[in-house]
């Protein structure tokens, strides 16, 4: 199975993937996995902490991923103030 | 501290200095939003001499409480026809609590067609006559300023726009590096500041000290608390200080509400090239700086200095809202261009959330091309020439979606809607559609519990709760708004119970009273409620507190969801 994961907001990976054309990360995998344990597999230099499925804001990391889902990473972030 | 009146009536205006009277204790939006109420006739027509502009520093204005200096401007909006706040960071809110002026009123409207600049200083007020300066964009008239009065100097001022009594013109507040980048930019304040013949304040602090608190001790440690509270916090302590607000548009796009083509879609192919991370990068490599107060005293630095392609100053670091309405809005992906956009808007004087919807609106009519980056330049140029066409889209998005047939415009009475889809982020659309203000995110900021996690989450997709959540925020904002303090230290206020305290001990060590935290509700609410009953006066029902009817009939891909809030439940979020 694959997955596209996308980091964000200065989280990186210490581990070597492969990538798409855009930079994201395609993630295979053969058993059905978590999102925590997809997080841990990514070694992540800083921890997720909103973690986006296919568009969704996901609490539940122990949520299955599948076949072709896209996965976002973020730290915590802010912004929005005009000016 | 005094409110100081301008009256323009007169043959020669006249400057008179007031005890606040009746307005003791208010600051910022809470005094902006009463003089508004009890003074102006809501049925006056904005540009008249019956309006009155009103320029606020907050509670905390001129001391040394960090993140003190934003400024509040109020009037009757020209772009709405309501009652009107918009908030600006920059110097000017410092300097005015320096010189122990709570507020400017500017009254009247003069006879001929005459250019006036005001100067404040520890001295006195000059209200003089100066032609030299009409017409004159922002960064000239700022350098010409401080050649007249030296560096030390804040400046207030309206572009061309504002000379021109478009709706869409904003008032520009100078920062640390005295160049006009801090808009109060909704709701055509500019236009306002036009209408009273006044093209510039000059306020100098020279000689003045730091407002002294009633409990010095109390408030030194109470102000300790909260910035140590800013710093730990992961968003205001790192999140805001790396990347700056356009940090967001990588995450609003990948939830999905991202409003992209004039809002036809959630998502924008673009997004990641006009992100936060690619701006601060950018602004590393030439030169520019990513990480940079929009003021003394702000410790959360959440501003930047933009460079160009040849390491030249080009404007400061463009806000998310920005980027957004003048970028991903018009399927424009080139940061330069959309960093130049920024600089015009700043230079002609208007605000670019509105000019971005508008030109999305023009997009939409088929006068440019989506993504035509050189066209949108090209539209804001017009602005500055005064050509027919430039004032159509000075005047915003609706009165463009009007000059040109456009069905699909993005406005809530009147003015455009921001960086968030309302079908994606249904608590986002509460308050763009019960706002006073009209369309306006900062309102009441649901994305921070909608999609940022702070201070809790409430689903964006599902139309519950978002009611209740629209208005806890809109009155804790209200109060923050009516402090000085910016409203980014919300995120690390709803996190963090003692750094909301901290804040709450600084005020009341400040002015020796003895607020507790349903005070501090109660301070919100009679802010709303000054309002509220201003736009009621002025003709609002409830059916103005509606988002136009395309958000409820077409879904926006990729949930293909539609606004759910029910018209009822919108209609009970002032009943407290
Ligand atoms: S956090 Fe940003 S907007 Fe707020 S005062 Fe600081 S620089 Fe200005």
């Amino acid at each position: 199975m694959k997955v596209t994961v996308k980091l964000f907001g200065g989280i990186k990976s210490d581990k070597e993937f492969q990538k798409n054309e855009e930079g994201n990360i395609i993630f295979e995998f053969s058993e059905p996995i978590t999102l925590s344990q997809l997080i841990e597999f990514l070694k992540l230099n800083k921890k997720p902490f909103i973690v986006i499925l296919n568009g969704i804001i996901i609490n539940d990391l122990s949520t299955k991923i599948k076949e072709s889902d896209e996965i976002s990473l973020f730290p915590p972030i802010a912004g929005g103030r005009l000016f | 501290m005094k409110i100081l009146r301008i009256n323009m009536n007169e043959d020669a205006p006249v400057a008179k200095f007031e005890d606040l009277g009746d307005y003791q204790g208010l600051g910022g939006r809470a005094i902006t939003s009463a003089i508004i109420s009890k003074e102006v006739d809501p049925l006056c027509h904005p540009l008249s001499a019956d309006n009155k502009l009103v320029i606020a520093c907050g509670l905390l204005g001129g001391t040394a409480a960090a993140m003190s200096g934003r400024v509040s401007v109020g009037c009757k909006s020209p772009l709405t026809g309501g009652i009107k706040e918009a908030n600006a960071g920059g110097q000017a809110g410092q300097v005015m609590g320096r010189l122990g002026i709570a507020a400017i009123v500017l009254e009247g409207k003069p006879k001929g067609e005459d250019t006036y600049k005001i100067y404040i200083s520890k001295d006195g007020v000059k209200i003089e006559k100066d032609n030299t300066i009409k017409m004159l964009p922002n960064y000239e008239l700022v350098e010409k300023m401080k050649k007249e009065f030296g560096e030390k100097i804040a400046c207030v001022s309206i572009g061309p726009a504002g000379e021109m009594k478009l709706s869409g013109a904003s008032v520009a507040i100078t920062d640390m590096e005295l160049r006009p980048t801090r808009h109060a930019g909704r709701g055509g304040v500019g236009a306002v500041m036009g209408s009273k013949g006044i093209k510039v304040i000059v306020l100098d602090d020279a000689g003045t000290t730091p407002r002294q608190p009633k409990d010095a001790e109390a408030f030194k440690d109470a102000n300790k608390r909260f910035v140590a509270g800013l710093q730990k916090h992961p968003v205001t302590g790192q999140g805001l200080p790396a990347y700056g607000t356009n940090v967001l548009t990588n995450i609003i796009n990948e939830v999905g509400a991202y409003p992209t083509y004039n809002f036809k879609e959630g998502r924008f192919a673009g997004a990641r090239k006009i992100s936060g991370e690619v701006e601060a990068e950018l602004e590393k490599q030439r030169g520019g700086n990513p990480t940079h107060g929009c003021h003394r005293g702000c410790v959360i630095r959440c501003s930047g200095i933009y460079h160009d392609k040849d390491g030249n100053y080009l404007t400061k670091q463009p806000e998310y809202e920005t980027v957004w309405a003048l970028g991903g809005n018009c399927g424009i992906d080139d940061i330069d261009k959309i960093a130049m956009m920024d600089f015009l808007c700043d230079n002609y004087g208007v605000d670019t959330i509105e000019m971005g919807a508008t030109i999305g609106v023009a997009m939409e009519a088929g006068l440019l091309k989506w993504g035509d980056a050189d066209g949108a330049i090209n539209l804001l140029h017009e602005i500055g020439k005064g050509s027919y066409l430039g004032r159509i889209i000075g005047n915003g998005a609706a009165f463009t979606g009007k000059a040109f047939g456009v069905e699909r415009v993005p406005v809530v009475k009147g003015q455009a809607l921001p960086a968030y889809d309302p079908r994606a982020i249904q608590g986002i659309g509460v308050t763009y559609a019960t706002s006073p203000m009209g369309a306006d995110h900062t309102a009441g900021y649901s994305i921070a519990l909608n999609v940022l996690k702070t201070g809790g989450f409430v689903d964006p997709l599902k139309p519950e709760g978002q009611v209740d959540l629209s208005r806890n925020l809109q009155i804790a904002t209200a109060f923050i708004d009516s402090t000085g303090m910016c409203l980014f230290i919300a995120f690390a206020l709803l996190d963090q119970p003692d750094t909301n305290q901290a804040l709450v001990d600084m005020i009341n060590a400040f002015y020796g009273w003895n607020m507790k935290d349903t005070d501090v509700v109660e301070y919100g609410k009679k802010v709303l409620k000054f309002e509220r009953d201003f736009n009621i006066r002025a003709g609002f029902t409830k059916q103005h507190d509606r988002l136009p009817r395309f958000f409820y009939k077409e879904p926006i891909p990729p949930h293909n969801t539609v606004f759910m809030v029910k018209d009822e439940e919108l209609d009970q979020l002032f009943n407290w």
